[in-house]
């Protein structure tokens, strides 16, 4: 009887263990394995296709990048703030909070995509420089916008060996101390640079030699490098479109955030109703049409706008809430998001001629395209000095609720060694930077994170 | 499956037993209790040798059709002991059977198998049905809460159709699901919580499907012994369900209702909104300011004064319970069905949300031949939760958060209130949501016996759901008036197919000593479809409402390619086990078994695992020194090793997984889903039990004490890594991980009075479960947490350890925090690197005690559930009764430090987290300050039953007929001041789940209900 048992057994046995080794590889169909997914140039480009939707996201570009900013720097009125709002607006973020850590790791998630593809380039083919010149622009930008928000700005320290960010240039899980700020920036320009080369003139949707090329002057006038600053935004802003420039600033102050009106983006994320809608998170927190935002702004801020006929006096609301002012850059359903203008270029060219104390023409003409767009003089008699200033106080104007302010905070802290905080702040306290996640200790005992607080 | 088959199987079988075959004898008679005469009701009548029988009636009395060569019938009951009669000529039976509480030859439900009570090796405790349909539990598991020792049950809230946490001797896992295998008759189900992740403030809960009134009993493995034989799913226990299975005889029907009211068990309490302002202004002033303190949303003093909003008054009713069972039990010589029907709306305290669940089943016997018997079970369940959002989703939530006293509904214009952060009531009333499930359950079993005492089963299941999650929005509520609205489905279809073939055989050598072989192969395969993003239209009118409108726009967004269905999870598994039993004797009992299992879930490097058990008893009441002892009537000893598994991780996690996701600039997306790793295996567990059971004083006295050590090794671990990789988490085993979970458990049921007219028993269990991380390899305290829970795995203490800074008191001079350092010594700086381990979510001790009394025809029962030790954490009183913010505030705030020399409990109030030096917001206010006693006593169930003489419709075709009046969660006993003590809540994922109940966050409190009903036997 028992010969009947192990036969029956033996039988199923061996009937099944051929099927088995199939039947135990069941990788779900929509889930692919990478070594599969990216073994060819229409994979990989999806692949990278898909970091888009990272970098414009509304943990990035789309939104956060720009509420982090906002709250860190002195445009806001956050005395009631709270929850992880209050803590950034207090300057003393600690190793927790969500809205902080996920921005990190999702801006390193963009550096994980951009790494991964850098892996798989050799599957590609005539698109390879273009598919690289476009990671190389993702995970720069990625590394800058962390560098700027996670450590003390470049030129804190004559060397800038001060503690930077984490680089990891290859996925995976091994732990990581940080690198110095001047390794960090150096990767950046490595990657925008090699970007820059890599990458088309015309591009679709997706970033140009141009659009690196911007960032590099941003990169450069972070670290009040102008001459380089200059020289990459004039290098963008001079390119020639038949008789006219290619890019040149949007005649209507309101074109910036619509849909299909920005025509002067070098880089733009379009929104695509239904499939992608960029800026979730910029409306999320400061649309004010349908109700009271989150985010308020002070009475301090509103005053800047106070010259007569400045038309950039409407993105400031002070009377659809008694004793709240509110921004209304952002109130549409939907937008295009745009990620580098040309109103920020121009007034990174004006800026840095004036501290090169070179083509002041250009620079007062930057500024007047400017002013004359807000419905204000144009700027005709200028030093460097009053270029300088022109343009600081332009671009503070311009760029509200953009998330500029903070870095300007910082870098004219180094440039001038100067606090301009208006809430009081050293330009290098120790809570001006945001505290990395636990994680990043707690999975490695030796990683150096802030010191916190010390602000106020 | 199409409804319309399975009405026609329906209609078509229960023709079938309405025929009789001719040359059967009818033998009649009644039941009684030898102890006392009254008549014993539920007691099987079968035919020697055979497996179908029926049962008696509720007054003991009984009619069995059997063939005229009939010779033997076996009358047993739980409570009795099982009795042999001999059919002598005679058609009519008197019977008294013999009580034995410890019911030696009850048939207990193992894996794979049945074996009788007193020959069981391994750990297992048995709930009967009915025990399950006694109170209106969302979910048939939350009914097993006290009723089984070493089995803690956590109801997730107050929310319809939720869950529970069950844990079988703690919990030993980190990433890995801690939750028991469930196996309905043989097969293991889908029962996984998070098939909707954590959704709008509540996980789904698959086993809300099935109803609680087609469970003839449930079996729950506890120890590698039972539970070994599930291999590498057996390490959380397995909870084995049996469905009620058709009897012979005539056909019989049952009718049950239930109706009643469901209110909140015990609730927070919030201050008013003149209470509101006035703590606001303490605080702010206090902070050195000086005139009116700015409210939120936009509102001046005045406007505030005007409203005094009580939302949750708003947004809480008293529900309605309404509950229908019908179904059917008949058979003949060759064919039984058992076939059910249920109708039950479950509507909770929360306005617009209630589980409607409508169900059929039915489960044939065919007796082809006399070796084979062919089985059909088949299921069909339509679960539709109307959902509400609740906790940190909103809803009730806002009730106990952000939405203020101060706040009104409406503005004067009568439009809604919206500067707040949110207004519950323009939600509910601009929002709809619901999920509806359907599952379809079919099972087919062929059972060979080609010679004596060799079965051959073969045996094919189907678990099919489809789930449909719908949303619908307004347009008002979107903020948009291009649009109507949008309504929108996230569909998805699972299907979980399994095959099982065995082989058992009994071989008695002789008398003393008999043999038990099985030996068997199982496969399994799940997997799931899904578009890659929801079905959405803009339109008024949510899907349901509008099926064609949602047919249109699916295809259209399928045919523009925008939407693709796929598969989104896949896994499956193939084992082959076996096992032998030994007995000697009847005393000595011996079993060996194995299982190897493979899966697809595991990593190439490790894709087969072997788990043993061996496990053996002692009855030692068999000795000749015990025979005749009066005092112990009972008396066994067990123990079991071995080594069980869990596997109970997501597909694919081993290797580096990429998914499509929606275009984006009209062309294709491939996103990484994780960081993969080649050498992913199961956890394993050593597995240590051993235990006495026994029946004392005429067995009325029973019970078991018993001891359990398990080791869990190589944990599975989603946690842990740096976020610079752009993730925070990747599967992979820990090196040299170990838990260690040790306990004691007992049970003791007691008859105190046994009279003809007047019983009374009592029973209760209660559970010491020692938990302790003995290793997580180099991993610090914060790198493994529950979620945002505050909890933590550290070594040497138990998983989900509440990590946090002790709270010293506030200072009588200013009313400033006093903190205690890592040294112990008093701080007024608050530091998050002072938080060292002060609690644990996991209890010293838990259990239920229960009490019945029959008097005549009444019957009074109840059942008290207790949690001794431990400590519960509530992460939304960080605002509730901390820092003032725009939250509600918590009654007991009150207790604050006004002025020097006040000794409060709490600190000086502030809206300023700076007052409190070195907090950085409230979210990060991890003290000890809110952290409380997790002891509760809860009435779980009280009871009223009658039973309507039998004289009242003797004529009748009636047989029986009772009415009852119950009542659940009447009374809870607790120190814990923010409401319910016994919390589930939400979570955010298996790790979650293992490190964090006893965590609430706005979590909704239990359902109190009282409901009352009949029950018809004819």
């Amino acid at each position: 009887m028992n010969r009947i048992i192990i036969f029956l057994v033996a039988l199923i046995t061996l009937g099944c263990l051929p099927g088995c080794k199939k039947f135990l590889e069941r990788p779900p169909e929509g889930k692919i394995q990478e070594e599969d997914a990216l073994s060819t140039e229409e994979g990989v480009l999806a692949f990278l296709n898909a970091s888009y939707t990272k970098f414009n996201g509304g943990h990035f570009y789309g939104g956060r990048l720009q509420v982090l900013k906002e709250l860190l720097a002195d445009h806001l009125e956050g005395q009631l703030l709270t929850e992880d709002f209050g803590e950034i607006y207090r300057r003393k973020t600690s190793i927790f909070g969500a809205f902080k850590n996920d921005f990190y790791m999702d801006a390193c998630n963009i550096v994980y995509r951009s790494n991964t593809i850098m892996k798989y380039l050799d599957k590609t083919g005539s698109q390879r420089n273009n598919i690289e010149g476009q990671a190389k622009f993702l995970r720069g930008v990625a590394f800058f916008e962390i560098v700027r928000l996670f450590a003390q700005p470049y030129g804190s320290t004559p060397d800038n060996t001060h503690p930077g960010i984490p680089i990891r240039l290859q996925p995976g899980i091994t732990n990581l101390d940080r690198v110095s700020v001047k390794d960090a920036y150096n990767q950046v320009i490595t990657d925008l640079t090699d970007a820059a080369r890599l990458l088309p003139e015309s591009n679709g949707a997706n970033p140009t030699k141009y659009a690196a090329l911007a960032f590099l002057a941003k990169v450069y006038f972070q670290m009040n490098d102008f001459a380089k600053a200059y020289s990459f935004a004039d290098q963008v802003l001079s390119v020639r479109s038949g008789a006219d420039f290619l890019f040149k600033l949007d005649a209507d102050l309101t074109n910036r955030y619509s849909i299909g009106k920005c025509k002067e983006a070098i880089f733009i994320a379009s929104n695509q109703m239904g499939q992608f809608e960029p800026g979730d998170e910029l409306r999320g927190n400061f649309r004010s049409d349908v109700s009271l935002p989150v985010l308020k702004y002070s009475s301090r801020t509103l005053s800047l706008f106070g010259r007569a006929g400045d038309k950039r006096r409407v993105w400031l609301n002070d009377t659809k809430y008694p004793s709240n002012i509110v921004l209304t850059k952002y109130n549409l359903p939907q937008f295009d998001l745009p990620i580098v203008t040309v109103t920020e270029l121009k007034l990174i060219r004006a800026e840095a001629a004036g501290e090169l104390n070179q083509n002041l023409d250009i620079a007062k003409a930057d500024l007047s395209d400017i002013l004359t767009r807000a419905g204000l003089a144009p700027l005709t008699n200028a030093d460097a000095s009053l270029v300088i200033s022109t343009a600081r106080q332009e671009r503070e104007l311009e760029l509200v609720g953009e998330g500029s302010r903070l870095n300007e905070i910082k870098r004219i802290g180094v440039r001038n060694n100067m606090n301009v905080d208006r809430r009081g702040s050293p330009w290098n306290c120790n809570g001006f930077i945001l505290q990395f996640p636990d994680l990043e200790r707690a999975s490695n005992a030796n990683f150096h994170m802030n010191p916190e607080g010390g602000c106020f | 499956m199409p409804t319309r088959l399975l009405v026609g199987i329906f209609s078509l079988l229960l023709a079938l037993p309405l025929s009789s075959l001719a040359q059967n004898k009818t033998i009649t008679g009644k039941i009684t209790d030898a102890s006392n005469g009254n008549p014993v009701t539920g007691v099987s009548i079968t035919v020697k040798g055979t497996s179908g029988g029926t049962s008696a009636n509720n007054d003991g009395s009984f009619s069995i059709t059997v063939p005229a060569a009939t010779t033997v019938l076996v009358f047993s009951a739980i409570g009795y002991e099982s009795r042999e009669e001999r059919l002598t000529g005679t058609n009519t039976l008197n019977i008294s059977l013999k009580p034995s509480t410890t019911n030696l030859n009850e048939v207990i439900v193992i894996g794979y198998g049945t074996q009788r009570r007193r020959d069981v090796t391994g750990a297992i405790a048995k709930v009967g049905g009915d025990k399950l349909t006694s109170i209106p539990a969302p979910s048939f598991e939350a009914a097993l809460q006290g009723r089984a020792p070493g089995v803690q049950v956590i109801q997730g809230s107050g929310l319809a159709g939720s869950g529970s946490v069950v844990r079988v001797r703690g919990v030993g896992s980190i990433s890995a699901g801690g939750d028991p295998l469930y196996v309905v008759d043989g097969i293991p189900i889908i029962s996984d919580p998070f098939l909707r992740k954590n959704d709008g403030g509540q996980n789904q809960n698959p086993l809300a499907s099935i109803n609680p009134n087609d469970i003839e009993s449930i079996e729950i493995l506890k120890d590698a012994g039972a539970a070994g034989i599930y291999g590498s799913r057996g390490a959380n226990g397995v909870i084995l369900i049996t469905t009620k299975k058709g009897k012979s005889g005539k056909l019989r029907f049952n009718y049950t209702n239930r109706l009643g009211f469901s209110t909140w068990a015990t609730r927070p309490k919030f201050l008013n909104g003149p209470e509101w302002l006035q703590m606001r202004q303490e605080a702010w002033e206090n902070d050195g300011n000086t005139g009116q303190a700015p409210l939120p949303g936009g509102l001046t003093w005045e406007q505030a004064q005007k409203n005094n909003t009580d939302w949750w008054d708003l947004l809480t009713r008293t529900g309605f319970i309404n509950e229908h069972n019908a179904s059917m039990t008949g058979g003949n010589k060759w064919l039984r069905s058992y076939v059910g029907a249920s109708y039950s709306n479950n509507e909770s305290y929360v306005k617009g949300n209630a589980y409607t669940r409508v169900g059929m089943r039915g489960n044939f016997d065919f007796i082809v031949t006399k070796q084979i018997k062919i089985s059909l079970n088949t299921s069909w369940t339509r679960g539709i939760n109307k959902r509400v959002p609740a906790a940190w989703a909103g809803g009730i939530g806002d009730a106990m958060s952000n939405a203020l006293p101060i706040y009104p509904v409406y503005n004067d214009d009568k439009t809604y209130f919206r500067n707040g952060t949110s207004n519950p009531v323009f939600r509910r009333d601009q929002t709809k949501w619901r999920n509806t499930e359907n599952r379809y359950f079919g099972g087919l079993t062929v059972e060979y016996n080609p010679i004596k005492n060799l079965t051959l089963r073969a045996s094919g299941i189907v678990d099919y759901m489809t789930s449909y999650d719908d949303q619908f929005e307004s347009a008002l509520y979107m903020g948009r008036t291009d649009v109507p609205g949008i309504a929108k489905r996230y569909p998805f279809w699972n299907t979980n197919l399994s095959g099982t073939f065995t082989a058992n055989y009994n071989w008695d050598l002789n008398n003393d000593h008999k043999f038990s072989f099985l030996a068997g192969t199982e496969t399994q395969e799940f997997k799931q479809r899904a578009y890659n993003s929801d079905i959405f239209a803009y339109t008024d009118k949510p899907f349901w409402e509008n099926r064609s409108l949602y047919k249109h726009n699916r295809d259209s967004l399928v045919n523009a390619g925008q939407r693709k269905k796929t598969v989104t999870d896949a896994w499956t598994f193939v084992s082959f086990f076996g096992r032998i039993n030994y007995s000697i004797k009847n005393k000595y009992i011996f079993q060996v078994l194995g299982r190897i299992d493979g899966s697809s879930k595991f990593g190439p490097n490790n894709k087969y695992g072997f788990f043993p058990a061996a496990s053996a008893a002692w009855v030692i009441s068999e000795e000749g020194f015990l025979k005749d002892n009066h005092l112990v009537n009972f008396l066994k000893l067990r123990a079991s090793y071995g080594i069980v598994g869990n596997a109970d991780i997501p597909a694919g996690s081993y290797y580096y997984r990429i998914s499509q996701g929606t275009n984006y600039n009209n062309a294709p997306t491939l996103h990484p889903d994780n960081i993969g790793n080649p050498d992913l295996k199961w956890e394993t567990m050593r597995n240590f039990d051993a235990a006495v059971e026994f029946g004392l004083n005429n067995n009325r006295i029973t019970g078991e004490l018993a001891y359990y050590h398990k080791m869990t090794i190589d944990q599975l671990l989603n946690a842990g890594i740096q976020q610079n990789t752009g993730f925070n988490k990747a599967w992979r085993n820990i090196d040299g991980g170990k838990i260690l979970n040790e306990g004691v458990e007992l049970s003791l049921n007691v008859k105190l009075l046994d009279k003809k007219d007047f019983t009374w028993n009592i029973g209760g269990n209660i559970s010491k479960n020692f938990n302790k991380v003995v290793s997580i390899g180099t991993l610090t305290a914060d790198a493994i947490s529950g979620g945002t829970n505050d909890t933590r795995i550290i070594v040497g203490y138990p998983v989900g350890t509440n990590y946090l800074v002790r709270f010293n008191g506030a200072d009588p001079n200013d009313g400033l925090p006093v903190w205690l350092d890592k040294n112990g010594k008093t701080t007024k700086t608050f530091s998050l690197d002072n938080r060292v381990p002060v609690g644990s979510v996991i209890p010293d001790y838990i259990g239920g005690f229960n009490s019945s009394w029959t008097y005549k025809g009444f019957e009074l029962s109840a059942l008290f559930t207790y949690v001794i030790g431990g400590n519960l954490y509530d992460g939304s009183a960080k605002r509730q009764a901390g820092v003032i913010t725009d939250w509600n505030i918590r009654n007991d705030l009150l207790d604050r430090w006004r002025k020097p020399g006040d000794i409060a409990h709490y600190p000086r109030l502030t809206m300023n987290t700076s007052t409190y030096d070195g907090l950085s917001s409230e979210w990060q206010y991890n003290s000890t300050l809110f952290l409380y006693n997790a002891d509760f006593l809860r009435l779980r169930e009280l009871t009223l039953r009658y039973s309507i003489p039998n004289k009242a419709f003797k004529n009748s075709r009636i047989r029986d007929i009772k009415v009852f009046v119950s009542g659940m969660n009447l009374l809870t006993f607790t120190k814990y001041p923010g409401g319910d003590p016994e919390i589930g809540r939400d979570f955010e994922d298996k790790q979650d789940r293992n490190m964090s109940p006893n965590v609430t966050y706005l979590t909704p409190p239990q359902q109190k209900a009282i409901t009352f009903g009949i029950n018809l036997n004819f």
